[in-house]
């Protein structure tokens, strides 16, 4: 186990420093950046000496390679730079930022997951055919609606014709209502999808039909003795969700207006903010490979064969 | 305040019965607003959030919105004469040719930290302003031309002593760029104004709390005495609170003031203005009275060098239909460089009428011959223009659409590109990707002419000395008559000036006029007296909320 955790470790430390590195270069690709966004807009009327003078201050200036280590090197120290948009120091902004992110991320994906079962609880054992039809054909839908015309429509019924939450000035718990349900419903959408099918696969397994000749009910033999089975492909598919959180949170949060990592990664984007970028891809990076490491370390708790690796491939 | 809002427009013009009770509604209101008043918080949508708030930078308008309620100025510029006021500064005295400028300040004043806004924290914000400062990174501001130094003479008394004529300089100290901050806010690195906590003004509120990129909350100073000299109101503010909310879609903003959850919003849409009205909430539009909305060309391009290209161009644009079909009655078609509310304006809309004929003659005359596929051509060229959406704009990418059709029908084309800020900032340096490009400059000064234009300037025309290393297109003529605006000391001449660099531009067609950009708001029937200053900017200083 520790072994196992030291190789993960020393995995992640790689794939960070790929994702920084490739990130660089990628952002230094790009044509201009966030200076020349900035401060050569016509609108600051700045002459091109005091532009250069800009560069030199933010350390622009200086070639690839030592930027590339001079970033390397804070990032190492914690230090993130400024955002030259926002006119704040990056720490300032993930701190602010990163809080709700996570809150809503959790959140939807708690959320997510309980509907996803519900659903494929429902579709499984619902009394008529065309009734499993339909709640089958669910997640196809919630999959194909735009997360922000989800978002706005929600907004446009709830808050301002029925006017039970507002979007304005909300409470903490108003707040997270509809900015979570948009933001579950199309990552439920394939998490039910993968549950449903799995289901129905385990589902004609033969010691299925075995522990129903004993005599236990339809719900009690797939609650002990399909669910587990059907729910490794389940949790694979939920660690690569992250990503579908992530995405999603850019949508939600500037549709419903709440601040967030995403609000900032839209607005880095929009003004190849490189160094909040950075960070981002980062601080992104850390997640997937903690979020991995998780789903690794969990499987073998549902399913006793992954406990010996070897034996398993047998 | 000469704003209407337009659902009272419309309530007198309509001679129904309807119409009278209406009247007599609003007759109630009128005597409703004889007695403001006090308390209540206004929650105000703002489509983006603000960004670094050194004064200077404040042309953003997410930032002016800010800066407007937490800075005075040293002067107020009275949006309906367009004159200086005394606000800040008691009394001012300007040597015959406008290189020294003596204010004398009200006293009493105080920044909210309590330290003293006397001769020498001005002085020390023109400096910066007028200077910059490398080493903390501070830019020099667009509003003050050929600063050289500022004395102080006594504790109430500030003297400013320009290198050249700065005729402009007393509108200067009234624009959004010009608040007056606390000395120790200037000593902080610039890379860190972003954070609204530290910016400390005068003004009638105070910053009292933000969560950076959402929301930022405002409170009234008790102790304010210091409102512009001749404006009705003095004392504190009537509102105890304003309320910032970033809210980036449109629709959102829209359906949360309807709905009640906010009282008044930044940028609406000309197409959603009619669902607003609908239920006599009212919007309301303020001009920005400088350089308009105009298409620029770029003369280094090769396909748009020949005047009678530009000339054609002009004549091939419909702004009447652009205006009608995309916008409201809030957005003027403009008949000039700069806008008919504008300080110099003259009304050159006989050079800038509508002839299909006319323009398809000239590019006959120019060389320029329908290809096969309709578009011109000229040695094997396409007459095939670019220009870049331009995001801040209202409706920027619809607008040039539209213009594409007008322009395909004398076989010009026009490719209406949306790039990435990256891409769009690199190419506007270059004539050869950006032939077209969009621009317009808010400042009630003539010198904003020069801004526009000048090549240390904004440079629209991209000419030689400015922001292109490789131009090589130069006006003298035309820089002569801007750096003459930005230093005749007799202001007749100098709006004469004024005059005659617009006659100029548009005989050279170096611009196409199209709309007089206004900024939009909308508000809740119970908020009343939001004033802007002569650039739009809204100013809740007289603001208050009736009981709803």
């Amino acid at each position: 186990m520790t072994r196992l955790l030291v190789s993960r470790i020393g995995q992640a430390a790689v794939v960070l420093l790929l994702a920084f590195t490739a990130s660089f270069l990628l952002l230094q690709a790009l044509p201009g950046d966030a200076i020349l966004i900035k401060y050569q807009n016509p609108e600051m009327g700045l002459t091109p000496e005091q532009i250069a003078e800009i560069r030199v201050l933010y350390g622009a200036d200086a070639p690839i390679w030592a930027q590339y280590g001079n970033t390397l090197w804070n990032f190492l120290q914690g230090s993130f730079g400024y955002s030259v948009q926002a006119g704040v120091p990056v720490n300032a902004l993930l701190a602010t930022n990163l809080p709700p992110t996570l809150r809503l991320a959790s959140l939807g994906l708690v959320f997510a997951v309980l509907i996803a079962g519900v659903l494929a609880f429902a579709a499984t054992l619902a009394p008529f055919a065309w009734l499993r039809n339909l709640l089958q054909s669910l997640p196809a839908l919630m999959i194909s609606v735009p997360v922000f015309w989800l978002g706005i429509m929600l907004i446009q019924i709830f808050s301002f014709r029925l006017r039970l939450v507002p979007i304005i000035n909300p409470s903490e718990f108003q707040a997270l209502i509809l900015p979570v349900a948009t933001l579950a419903l199309p990552i439920a959408a394939p998490l039910a999808q993968i549950l449903i099918r799995s289901l129905d696969e385990v589902q004609t397994q033969p010691f299925v039909s075995v522990a129903r000749a004993k005599g236990a009910s339809r719900p009690w033999v797939l609650w002990h003795h399909v669910l587990r089975n059907a729910l490794l492909p389940v949790l694979t598919i939920a660690g690569v969700l992250f990503g579908e959180l992530l995405a999603g949170a850019v949508v939600t949060e500037t549709v419903f207006g709440i601040n967030g990592l995403g609000r900032v990664t839209e607005q880095a984007v929009s003004y190849q903010d490189t160094a909040v970028l950075q960070a981002i891809v980062i601080l992104a990076a850390v997640g997937f490979v903690l979020i991995n490491l998780v789903v690794d370390l969990v499987a073998p708790l549902i399913d006793a064969r992954l406990k010996n690796p070897v034996g398993a491939s047998a | 305040m000469s704003l209407i809002s337009s659902s009272a427009l419309r309530r007198t013009v309509q001679p129904t019965l309807a119409a009278v009770l209406l009247t007599s509604v609003s007759a109630m209101a009128v005597i409703a607003q004889d007695q403001p008043v006090t308390g209540g918080t206004l929650v105000y949508l703002e489509q983006q959030a603000h960004t670094n708030l050194y004064p200077p930078a404040g042309g953003f308008y997410p930032n002016s919105g800010i800066l407007n309620q937490i800075t005075d100025k040293l002067t107020w510029q009275n949006p309906e004469t367009l004159q200086n006021e005394p606000w800040l500064a008691a009394s001012w005295e300007i040597n015959t040719d406008a290189t020294e400028y003596t204010f004398k300040l009200r006293p009493g004043v105080t920044f909210s930290d309590g330290t003293p806004l006397d001769a020498a924290a001005v002085a020390k914000n023109f400096d910066v302003f007028g200077l910059g400062n490398k080493e903390l990174g501070y830019p020099v501001a667009e509003a003050i031309n050929n600063y050289d130094h500022s004395e102080v003479i006594d504790p109430q008394t500030v003297k400013f002593v320009f290198k050249a004529p700065a005729p402009g300089f007393l509108q200067a100290t009234s624009v959004i760029g010009s608040g007056i901050v606390a000395p120790s806010v200037l000593e902080q690195p610039y890379a860190e104004l972003g954070d609204a906590t530290k910016i400390i003004g005068s003004g009638a509120f105070v910053v009292d709390s933000e969560v950076l990129g959402q929301s930022l909350n405002l409170k009234v100073r008790e102790d304010y005495a210091w409102g512009p000299a001749n404006i009705e109101h003095q004392g504190r503010a009537y509102l105890d609170a304003i309320q910032y909310i970033v809210t980036p879609e449109d629709s959102v903003r829209i359906g949360a003031l309807l709905a009640g959850q906010a009282d008044v919003i930044r940028q609406i849409q000309a197409y959603d203005e009619g669902q607003v009205e609908a239920q006599s909430y009212s919007v309301l539009s303020a001009p920005t009275r400088g350089v308009n909305n105009n298409a620029v060309f770029r003369p280094d391009n090769p396909l748009v060098a020949d005047i009678k290209v530009r000339q054609a161009l002009t004549a091939a644009t419909n702004s009447a239909e652009i205006v009608q079909t995309i916008f409201s009655s809030h957005y003027p078609q403009a008949t000039s460089v700069i806008a008919s509310t504008a300080a110099g304006y003259v009304d050159l809309s006989d050079k800038l009428v509508f002839d299909l004929e006319k323009a398809k003659a000239l590019l006959d005359e120019a060389g320029w011959v329908p290809g096969a596929d309709g578009v011109r051509e000229k040695d094997g060229v396409k007459l095939e223009l670019s220009v870049y959406e331009s995001l801040p704009q209202p409706q920027s990418r619809a607008t040039f659409q539209l213009l594409s059709q007008q322009w395909a029908q004398v076989g010009v084309k026009l490719n209406v590109l949306a790039g990435d800020a990256g891409s769009a900032a690199v190419d506007r340096l270059d004539p050869l990707k950006t032939p077209v490009v969009s621009a317009m400059v808010g400042r009630a000064d003539p010198d904003v002419i020069k801004s526009n234009f000048y090549p240390s300037n904004r440079d629209a025309l991209l000419q030689k000395g400015g922001l292109n290393p490789n131009a090589t297109f130069e006006d003298a003529k035309l820089n002569d008559l801007l750096l003459a605006i930005a230093s005749e000391p007799d202001n007749a001449k100098r709006l004469e000036l004024a005059g005659e660099a617009q006659v100029y531009i548009l005989d050279q067609a170096y611009v196409i006029p199209i709309f007089e950009e206004p900024q939009v708001f909308a508000a809740a029937p119970y908020v009343h007296d939001v004033s802007f200053d002569a650039v739009a900017r809204p100013s809740f200083y007289n603001t208050w909320l009736s009981p709803r």
